[in-house]
């Protein structure tokens, strides 16, 4: 398979994907080509583009829900951090990803019992 | 959505996803009612589009029959009540309003569809959305 | 010195700064490519992550006794100097 052709492929259908969730592919063209081709990869070798920032469990039930995009699994988390994790897309008002930072579950839930979000 | 009246009475409409101008109905026979069972699913293609017609008791459904994921055919995916499970993803719709049970922003197309004489027909000149 | 272990992915870019961050500091550190770890070793690192009400979700830095999920260099500053 053509990993070039595939990556493009990818995008064309995730785009379809995330613009009415409210996300767009990072600005970061360079993480962005990087994280597609490593999803190709892993297709290639799992059958399916899972995120490469989270791990598989081989539990069917787990791990549909990191197979890019995962967003629709993980809204509040992402939404918290205005990017998915491993930062493919963020939100539609991101112009300067590196400025976002990840934020791990048990940060979330603190910032969820404080009221912040 | 432009309406544009034109001679015959029909409607035209301007839709951008379906390539152009559109007539607002267009009704094809798809199969006899008889010919799907409680529960069935068959994979259609009517004048160029993927579809999924399922049967659920006495009501019919017609969706598109690619997954808005990775366009895999829902027509092989499990059917439990309404909701209609991908076989690639284990992405779930109602096959009511074509909506993705985890993101209700996102739709599976569906089709208008009536019942004439134990015939199906489905409109696939008003997809929706 | 505080012991620095990390769980990782080869996968991740942020895996590869949160290594990049520690290695240019000479800062030494051990880590696991979950990836690549056999599946004995992966259901310990899932239990790691668990029991610190944790997801499967890289990169997992363990700071002396401080946890840090995630690319967070001013975090692992923080806990480098305290």
């Amino acid at each position: 398979m053509d990993v070039q052709k595939r990556k493009q492929k990818l995008r064309e259908m995730f785009q379809k994907v995330v613009d009415p969730l409210g996300y767009k592919f990072s600005p970061d063209e360079e993480i962005v080509d990087f994280l597609l081709e490593q999803e190709v990869i892993l297709e290639k070798e799992h059958g399916h583009p899972f995120c490469p920032c989270q791990g598989r469990t081989g539990e069917r039930e787990h791990d549909m829900k990191i197979v890019c995009p995962c967003i629709p699994f993980h809204r509040t988390h992402f939404d918290a951090m205005k990017r998915c994790w491993c930062g493919l897309y963020v939100h539609k008002d991101v112009d300067d990803p590196e400025s976002l930072i990840q934020i791990s579950l048990t940060e979330l839930e603190e910032l969820q019992k404080e009221g912040k979000i | 959505m432009i309406l544009l009246p034109i001679a015959d009475d029909k409607i035209l409409f301007y839709s951008k996803s379906m390539g152009g101008l559109m007539s607002k109905e267009k009704w094809i026979y798809a199969i006899k009612e008889t010919e799907m069972k409680d529960g069935e699913k068959k994979a259609l293609i009517i004048d160029g589009q993927k579809i999924v017609l399922i049967r659920k008791g006495r009501e019919f459904f017609a969706l598109s029959n690619k997954c808005v994921h990775m366009e895999c055919p829902l027509s092989k995916g499990e059917l439990e009540g309404y909701i209609i499970k991908c076989p690639c993803h284990d992405w779930r719709f109602d096959i009511r309003n074509g909506e993705f049970l985890d993101a209700r922003e996102l739709k599976v197309p569906i089709y208008e569809l009536k019942v004439s004489d134990g015939n199906v027909y489905l409109n696939i000149g008003g997809r929706i959305p | 010195m505080k012991k620095i272990m990390m769980y990782t992915l080869s996968t991740c870019p942020w895996c590869k700064k949160a290594k990049n961050f520690f290695s240019e500091k000479n800062i030494p550190f051990e880590f696991i490519d979950y990836d690549k770890a056999s599946k004995e070793e992966q259901e310990k690192i899932r239990e790691v992550c668990s029991a610190h009400g944790e997801g499967v979700a890289f990169p997992f830095v363990i700071i002396g006794d401080d946890v840090v999920v995630g690319y967070n260099p001013q975090r692992y500053m923080k806990l480098l100097e305290s």
